[in-house]
């Protein structure tokens, strides 16, 4: 059940049986894996608490118990230069935040807690995309922004640019 | 079938050039442990999942790692935009300026062109999902080595963004591994 407990103990083992045998990286790697405390079963247990969507879209995770830090004392912030890039950071963070839920949803099927939480955060995100296609044109083509001459998909930059 | 939304999962903003980092992360776009092997790999497995659980978490996971090939791409592009052939050149990326110009061709870190051999099935679920975990965490394990080799912060914060959906999926997918392990059995 508890994997992590056995790596440990077999590294500290033959950590001093070879202790000069190679150098310790700087970062031990078994500090990286604090993966066991979700279990499938939703009966079983479940994460203690998420994270607010931006604070989970910064760190790459919505689930404190799952997330852990390599090299970066802490996340990078978001800081959006305009008014557009703060709409799309918002709409970034929402869409995560489902997203993350979703992966979750699909091995926890039964939790109806963290299903009603998704559905807030895809109808926040729908909101949230309709705003900014009505301002700044679509990010889907099926956007009803799309209802203007000249053609609107084609204008913005691109996602890869670099603004 | 799949959307395109005219976004990235998570922003780059690459305003530094450095051709030879870009080539240190090429590996996680055509390498090995790259996204477009993972996004094979899951999206391929769908087809031997005994139950609904499992097609839907390899479709989930597999599409967000197309959604990863493109983080990884817009990097590649923007640590090399504006380089020229010179700079190829020293970074010791003449090579791949000489066959692809300024195109994003898959390939590892040393130019191997992306291998659909790279690509682990076995018409197998708990063979599948455990091939599965094995290469979140060597992606895992390759995103702490690029982690390792820059301070640009414009290039840590997607690869710390990357590493951490690595620890995420592996989660999930040991999730499904063990309810296969108790179900299946029964």
């Amino acid at each position: 059940m508890n994997n992590y407990q056995n790596y440990q103990n077999y590294y500290a083992l033959n950590n001093q049986n070879m202790n000069n045998a190679w150098n310790m990286p700087t970062n031990n790697p078994f500090n990286n894996m604090n993966f066991n405390k979700c279990t499938y079963d939703q009966k079983d247990i479940r994460p203690n608490e998420i994270y607010d969507p931006y604070a989970g879209f910064i760190r790459g995770n919505m689930f404190p118990d799952l997330y852990n830090q390599y090299k970066i004392s802490k996340p990078y912030e978001i800081e959006p230069m305009n008014e557009q890039a703060q709409l799309l950071t918002n709409i970034d963070a929402i869409s995560f935040a489902a997203h993350d839920l979703n992966l979750y949803l699909d091995t926890h099927p039964e939790d109806q807690d963290m299903i009603q939480l998704f559905n807030q955060y895809r109808m926040q995100s729908e909101e949230a995309v309709k705003e900014y296609e009505k301002r700044f044109g679509p990010l889907n083509v099926d956007s009803s922004s799309l209802n203007v001459c000249p053609w609107a998909w084609n204008k913005l930059p691109w996602p890869w640019e670099n603004k | 079938m799949w959307k395109y939304e005219k976004k990235l999962q998570y922003p780059v903003n690459i305003t530094k050039k450095d051709l030879k980092l870009a080539q240190y992360i090429l590996t996680q776009y055509g390498g090995p442990a790259g996204e477009l092997a993972a996004a094979w790999q899951y999206l391929d497995q769908r087809y031997s999942m005994p139950d609904d659980r499992g097609k839907a978490l390899l479709t989930d996971i597999g599409t967000e790692e197309l959604a990863h090939v493109e983080i990884i791409s817009a990097m590649i592009y923007q640590l090399t935009a504006g380089a020229t052939p010179e700079e190829f050149k020293a970074a010791g990326m003449g090579e791949q300026y000489a066959q692809w110009g300024k195109d994003l061709f898959p390939s590892d870190s040393y130019g191997n062109p992306f291998n659909m051999a790279y690509i682990k099935l076995a018409g197998d679920p708990i063979a599948n999902i455990e091939s599965n975990m094995g290469a979140e965490q060597r992606a895992r394990a390759t995103y702490e080595h690029l982690m390792d080799m820059t301070n640009d912060p414009n290039v840590l914060a997607p690869l710390a963004f990357l590493r951490q959906r690595e620890i995420v999926h592996y989660q999930r997918f040991k999730e499904l591994r063990n309810y296969y392990l108790e179900t299946l059995k029964k």
